[in-house]
Parts: structure tokens; C-alpha cells; sequence
């Protein structure tokens, strides 16, 4: 190891544990004037706290409500008594929803993978010195910044079977004889729709993990490399280890979007063959079908399911957050 | 840089003033007055802003503000249900879809209109509409203009073939597709909207018309899986892949009138007001080549049922009693025969009073309304239902799973008869 390093290149742990020995100290001795800072950061984060606390709380718990209720909007001379967990039991016996939520997860593992592995790629080619790098990184987040129910609009026409481009290119490669209606089939509109999502979404992935990998120092590849350790080992010892954090976090935020995906599914294929996600089906029986008893509680199932998944991405990530 | 921002800022601000004090002026001018406010959508924006001005003009005790929404039925539904399940009064009257008129209704949410009219009024309007905005029995909605599908065929084709009788089965349809030469640029026979969406709900209900078939019997008990809805069904799915784009089941109106545009289809199931675009040598290859008729039937003799749409005005019923009497006022002036009839001209959309239909007029500016009158005249709606929003999506389902094969029409409707009488 180098004797003297460059703070702000430096591992990001060994800063916090800087900080945390500082910050022990001052502790012992509580100061009266940091007491008071601290009061005047409450007094100041009140209003912001407040107004979170009604925007999504309220909603919250509104919803828990409305699941223990019948509730369906048209028939008001129900009185929409309390019926407890009837609407939760409902969920399980409705074939719909498990088939929903089958589809839902197919869709996050598959559409999750593979922009982790093409985020990935993209993000070490990011991280190369080359000419024109900065244009390549704002270019790549181009397709991220575009609203998902325009571009899924605009993939809807690019799989059209009548002046569909992928239609085009593939006649022109000699894949496929003939246009075909790419989302006819349950087949086709998966691939459609996995490709659309890995188009829009990877990008982003890139850009997280690319922020990890920026933390490396050279200078361990380079005395990784005197030692001589080969690319592989280098990627598994050094790029893997540092860029492990962002990638979790990376693929936490990613996991937990793709299994509330709605718009994107919705423009494209409005549920058609077997693609319809369980946050459109929560969507349909709330607004559509005006059942919000139901409605709520697929909305919490799915609140509960995403909880799930954060907490399995806590538990690996709880090393990293206790170091912090 | 600083200073930019500021600069912008302070203009954000005047503009901000400015903008308040519009505010205050109008409201100020619009004070001895009562306001109501009338929300539809953009798709009859501008030809609704003049008929507002209009009644505006005519009028010393209400004010009309309109409040316009995007055009697309559902979005539509779902901001009006907002509104009113938190019982909101921002909006007065609603240009509404017929078939959210017994959703609505059975939820309270409108304002029942017996008494607007009389027996003899209501006999002016054409009996479809007026039963659509019919629930149990009460009017609850006022016929604002409807909507029924046609049958868009390529007059220069029928020319060359030397065809004089344009056919009214679909047999015959397909035999002038067969007899068309190997280079006519036609790749199609028919091309309809088989996307998973109310579109195709509107189609599979004529397929069935055409077999005599229909969603619900006589007796209001569902009947999906009869025999004829299954041939019904079974010649819908035939035809995709065949004598229509294999994309047909991803078609909404947009796509399958696009291929008619471009000249690969010999006819184009679509909506009377399409008319205009298909005419409009700007978007449309075809323009002065359309001719329109019935839809096809199966077998000749047989009378085609055109799936009837369009809008009805409907009044919050959470307003306050006054708000009703103006709103009242407004509907009965914006549905009287000589409104009917200027909306008409302006926006080209079919008017729910008969009368219109036979005007000088009318008739000079829309001349194919001589034909279209007896399809709209044997129009029939979709089936009324407070349900129906559950209903459509079963049929939307079940049915779009047989038009792609993904199961047999026979299990499909099977399926679907079953989700139907849970409802009952």
C-alpha cells in the first residue's frame, strides 16, 4: 500500500472510520451549543417532516384502511362495513393475482439480470479513459431520462407488424423471413417488453455502479498488477469488493421498481397475453372495476412483497451499512 | 448565471401576477352570474368551445367555463371518478361515455334527469341513445352526439373488378379479395381493432350481431358461448392471419386504420367520424377512393348491427341545488335539435336527434349521413350494466386469448360465460 494516499480517492470505509473516532469524542462531551444545534435542525426539519409525514403517510394508512373494508364504489347501500381480513383471503384464492404476480417476478428477475450484467459493461467501458467519454456518459442516460409511457409508446410502433424497424432490420439481416406481430404471443410480448425495460432501465444501472467503481484507485490495479495478478483476479479482488455497495444498491432500487412496473406494460400490451402485472391488476380493481377494498389490498400485498425483497437486499447489505 | 435566474424568476413572478389578476377579473365579470362548469374531452375540443361561446352569448344568468380532458375514454372515466368519490363539485356537467351511464348512476354519482323532458321530447332522439342513458328505468343522462362503426371500402378497387353492387356478406367480401390481381398493392380484405381493449369489445359485439347472436338473451342472461357466438368467434379468429394483418390482435383504431391508409386493406372496420381522416390527402394515401357502408353480415338477408358509442351529458349530483337548475338549463339548450344540428356541422359527429339526419344542411356538408342513418337506426349499445366495467374486461380477456390462439374459442367463451354469470 502506498504510504501516503489522496484522501479523496481513498476507500470510502476508512473515511467513516476518521469521522466515527472524531465524532466519539464530541460525544463525551456534549457540548451545550451542539445540544442546541441539534434542537434548531428539528425545529428546522419540522415543516419538511410534516408535510412527508401527511403526503405518505396519510396514503398509507389509508390504504391499510380501506383493505379491512367492502368498499366497492357502486354499490354505495353497502355501507361498506368492515369485513377484516376477507379482502386479504380473496388474494389467495384468485387465480388472477397468482398469475399476476408469477408473470411480475418472471418479468423483475429476468428484466433485473440483464441490465445488471449490461449496466455493468457499460459502466466499465464508462470508467475508461477515452475521447468523447463525457458525451458517451450523458448520451447513454438519454433513454432513461425519456418518460416510460412515451418510449413504451414509441417501442409499441417499432414492433408493429405492418412498418415495425424491428421488423426491418431483422428482414434485412435475413433473420425472419416475413414481418411478423411481435405482440401477438405471449412470447413476443415478454421478449418486447423485457428488451423495452432493459433499453430504458440499464442505463441507470450503469450509472450507479459506474459512481462504485469511480472510488477505485488506480493505483490498486497497478500494484495488483506488479504482484501479478491477472484481469481476472484483479476483477474479482479489487473491482468486485469496492463496487459491491452501489451494485447492491443499484439492484435494490431496480428490483423494487421492476416489480411495481405498470406504465410501461399498460401502453404496450394493456395486459394482453399473460403480461399483466400485479400493480395493473391492483390498478384495474381500484379504478376500473371501482373495488377498493380489493383494490387496497392488493395495492398492501404488493407494498408487503416489495418490503420483502427490500429486506432480503438489507440483509446483505447490513455489513456495508454497519461499517458506515 | 446568478443574475439569469433572477431575471427569470422575476418574470415567472409578473407573469404569475398577471396571470392571478386574469383571474380575479373574470371571476369578477362572471359574478352575477351563475358558473357552471362543463369538463369533456379534447377529442370534441374546439367544435365545444364554440357551441359554449354560443350559449354564452345567449345567456344573462349562467356562465359556462369549460374544463377540457384528455381524449381517451378511460382516462376520462377515471378523473370523473375521482372527483366524485371525494363528492368534489369543481365540475357541474360531464360529457360522459354511454356506457359509464348505469356505473355512474348506480353509484349516486349523477343527478337523475326524469322531468328534463317530455314523452314527446324524448321521441325526437333516436331510441338507442335514449335507452343508453337510461338506468332501471330513469333517464339519467342527456343524448349529447353518438358514435356507430361503418364499413370503409376502396371505391377505385370495386371500379377495376367492374363491380357495381358493393357486397353485404362477408363471403362476398372475400370472393372480390380473391378475384383482386397478384400486383394491386392489397395485402388485406378486412382489417378491424383486435388489440386487448374496449376497441375489440365493440367488434366482437358485431361479430356477433352479424350471426344473430348477442352478449346477453332476451331474458338479460349472459349468452357468450352459444353456438352461433362461437362460429361468431371462430370466423374472427379465422380471419386474422389470413384475410386480415396477423397484427390485428394488436390493433386499436389507430393501427388498423393506418394499413387502410396506406392503401393494403380493401375495407377498414372503424368509426363513422374516421371518415374525415380517410378523406384527407394529407394523412390518408386513399383519400377520394372511400366509399362507406353496412357492415358485413354472414349470411345474405341478414340485418348488420352497428356497436353504437359516443357521449352523454351528465350532472354532478353533489353540486348545490341552484348549480343543478343552470346545469339543467345548459344540457336541455346544448341537446335541442338546432345545437344538435350546428355540432353536428362543426365537429362531424353523428347528432342523437333524428331530425338532423334529413336536414338540408346537414346533408349538403355530410352526404354519406343519407346511408349511415339506417346503420345508426339498427345500432345497438353495449349491454347496460353497472357491472360493465367487469364485464368488458372478461370479454376483453376471454375473447382476445381466442383471436390469438392462445386458447380454443370454444374454452375461451366457456370461460368467459362462467366470469359472466358471477356477475349476475
Amino acid at each position: 500500500m502506498p504510504k501516503e494516499v489522496p484522501r479523496q480517492v481513498y476507500l470510502p470505509r476508512y473515511f467513516y472510520k476518521d469521522d466515527r473516532i472524531r465524532c466519539g469524542a464530541m460525544k463525551k462531551k456534549k457540548l451545550q451549543s451542539q445540544k442546541k444545534e441539534v434542537r434548531t435542525a428539528w425545529i428546522m426539519m419540522a415543516p419538511a417532516l410534516i408535510v412527508l409525514g401527511l403526503m405518505q403517510g396519510y396514503p398509507i394508512v389509508r390504504t391499510f384502511w380501506l383493505s379491512f373494508h367492502e368498499m366497492n364504489l357502486k354499490r354505495p347501500q353497502s355501507g361498506f362495513p368492515l369485513v377484516g381480513l376477507a379482502n386479504y383471503a380473496k388474494v389467495f384464492t384468485d387465480s388472477r393475482a397468482g398469475v399476476n404476480i408469477l408473470f411480475t417476478l418472471k418479468f423483475t428477475v429476468v428484466t433485473v439480470l440483464l441490465e445488471l450484467l449490461i449496466g455493468f459493461i457499460a459502466a466499465l467501458i464508462m470508467n475508461r479513459a477515452f475521447k468523447g467519454r463525457g458525451i458517451v456518459r450523458a448520451a447513454i442516460l438519454v433513454p432513461w431520462a425519456i418518460p416510460t409511457s412515451v418510449s413504451a409508446m414509441m417501442w409499441k410502433f417499432i414492433y408493429n407488424d405492418q412498418y415495425g424497424m424491428f421488423n426491418d432490420i431483422l428482414y434485412r439481416l435475413g433473420i425472419i423471413k416475413e414481418y411478423k406481430a411481435w405482440l401477438s404471443t405471449s412470447s413476443g410480448s415478454f421478449m418486447a417488453l423485457v428488451i423495452t425495460d432493459v433499453w430504458k432501465t440499464a442505463p441507470y444501472m450503469a450509472l450507479l455502479i459506474l459512481a462504485g467503481l469511480q472510488m477505485i484507485d488506480d493505483g490498486l490495479y497497478e500494484s495488483a498488477k506488479l504482484d501479478g495478478a491477472n484481469v481476472i483476479q484483479r476483477f474479482t479482488k479489487i473491482t468486485l469488493p469496492v463496487a459491491r455497495q452501489s451494485l447492491l444498491v443499484a439492484l435494490l432500487f431496480r428490483t423494487m421498481d421492476a416489480f411495481r412496473v405498470f406504465d410501461l406494460i399498460n401502453v404496450m400490451t394493456g395486459g394482453a397475453n399473460g403480461t399483466e402485472s400485479i400493480a395493473m391488476y391492483s390498478y384495474k380493481q381500484l379504478m376500473t372495476f371501482l373495488d377498493f377494498g380489493y383494490g387496497s389490498a392488493l395495492a398492501i400485498m404488493i407494498f408487503l412483497l416489495v418490503f420483502i425483497i427490500g429486506l432480503i437486499y438489507m440483509f446483505f447489505l447490513r455489513n456495508d451499512l454497519a461499517a458506515d | 448565471m446568478t443574475k439569469q435566474v433572477k431575471r427569470a424568476a422575476a418574470v415567472a413572478l409578473a407573469a404569475a401576477m398577471a396571470l392571478s389578476q386574469n383571474v380575479i377579473t373574470f371571476a369578477e365579470e362572471a359574478a352575477d352570474k351563475i358558473t357552471i362548469t362543463f369538463a369533456f374531452d379534447e377529442g370534441v375540443g374546439t367544435p365545444t368551445e364554440e357551441a359554449i361561446e354560443a350559449f354564452n352569448a345567449s345567456q344573462d344568468e349562467i356562465f359556462v367555463q369549460s374544463y377540457h380532458l384528455p381524449q381517451d375514454a378511460n382516462n376520462l372515466h377515471d378523473d370523473f371518478v375521482n372527483k366524485l368519490i371525494s363528492e368534489d363539485t369543481s365540475i357541474d356537467v360531464m360529457a360522459l361515455d354511454v356506457v359509464y351511464i348505469a356505473e355512474f348512476a348506480s353509484a349516486g354519482w349523477i343527478e337523475a334527469l326524469d322531468g328534463l323532458y317530455t314523452e314527446e321530447e324524448l321521441g325526437a332522439y333516436l331510441d338507442g341513445t335514449v335507452e343508453g342513458a337510461k338506468f332501471d328505468g330513469t333517464l339519467y343522462a342527456a343524448p349529447w352526439f353518438t358514435n356507430a362503426s361503418a364499413l370503409f371500402y376502396r371505391t377505385d378497387v370495386l371500379e377495376e373488378l367492374g363491380v357495381t353492387e358493393v357486397p353485404t356478406t362477408f363471403q362476398g367480401w372475400k370472393d372480390l379479395y380473391d378475384q383482386l390481381p397478384e400486383d394491386s398493392g392489397i395485402d388485406y380484405a378486412f382489417c378491424f381493432q383486435g388489440s386487448q381493449s374496449e376497441a375489440m369489445v365493440c367488434n366482437w359485439v358485431e361479430f356477433l350481431a352479424s350471426f344473430g347472436a348477442s352478449v346477453l338473451n332476451e331474458e338479460g342472461a349472459p349468452a357468450c358461448n352459444s353456438e352461433e357466438a362461437i362460429a361468431a368467434t371462430q370466423m374472427m379468429a379465422d380471419l386474422i392471419g389470413t384475410y386480415a394483418p396477423e397484427g390485428t390482435t394488436t390493433y386499436a383504431e389507430t393501427e388498423a386504420q393506418q394499413v387502410f391508409q396506406e392503401g393494403k386493406a380493401l375495407t377498414c372496420r372503424t368509426w363513422s367520424g374516421t371518415w374525415n381522416t380517410f378523406n384527407n390527402p394529407e394523412e390518408s394515401d386513399v383519400s377520394g377512393k372511400v366509399g362507406m357502408t353496412v357492415l358485413p353480415v354472414n349470411a345474405e338477408g341478414d340485418t348488420a348491427h352497428s356497436c353504437l358509442g359516443g357521449l352523454d351529458l351528465a350532472i354532478n349530483t353533489y353540486i348545490s341545488d341552484e348549480q343543478k337548475e343552470a346545469a339543467k338549463t345548459f344540457v336541455k339548450w346544448l341537446s335541442s335539435e338546432e345545437e344538435e344540428k350546428a355540432f353536428c356541422l362543426s365537429s362531424s359527429q353523428p347528432p342523437t336527434v333524428k331530425a338532423v339526419y334529413s336536414d338540408a344542411d346537414v346533408l349538403e356538408a355530410i352526404p354519406f349521413y343519407t346511408d349511415f342513418y339506417s346503420i345508426i337506426e339498427s345500432g345497438k349499445g353495449r349491454p347496460a350494466s353497472p357491472d360493465y366495467s367487469i364485464l368488458s374486461d372478461a370479454i376483453q380477456r376471454n375473447v382476445h386469448a381466442a383471436l390469438t390462439g392462445e386458447s380454443s374459442v370454444e374454452d375461451a367463451l366457456n370461460a368467459l360465460q362462467e366470469e359472466a354469470e358471477a356477475l349476475q
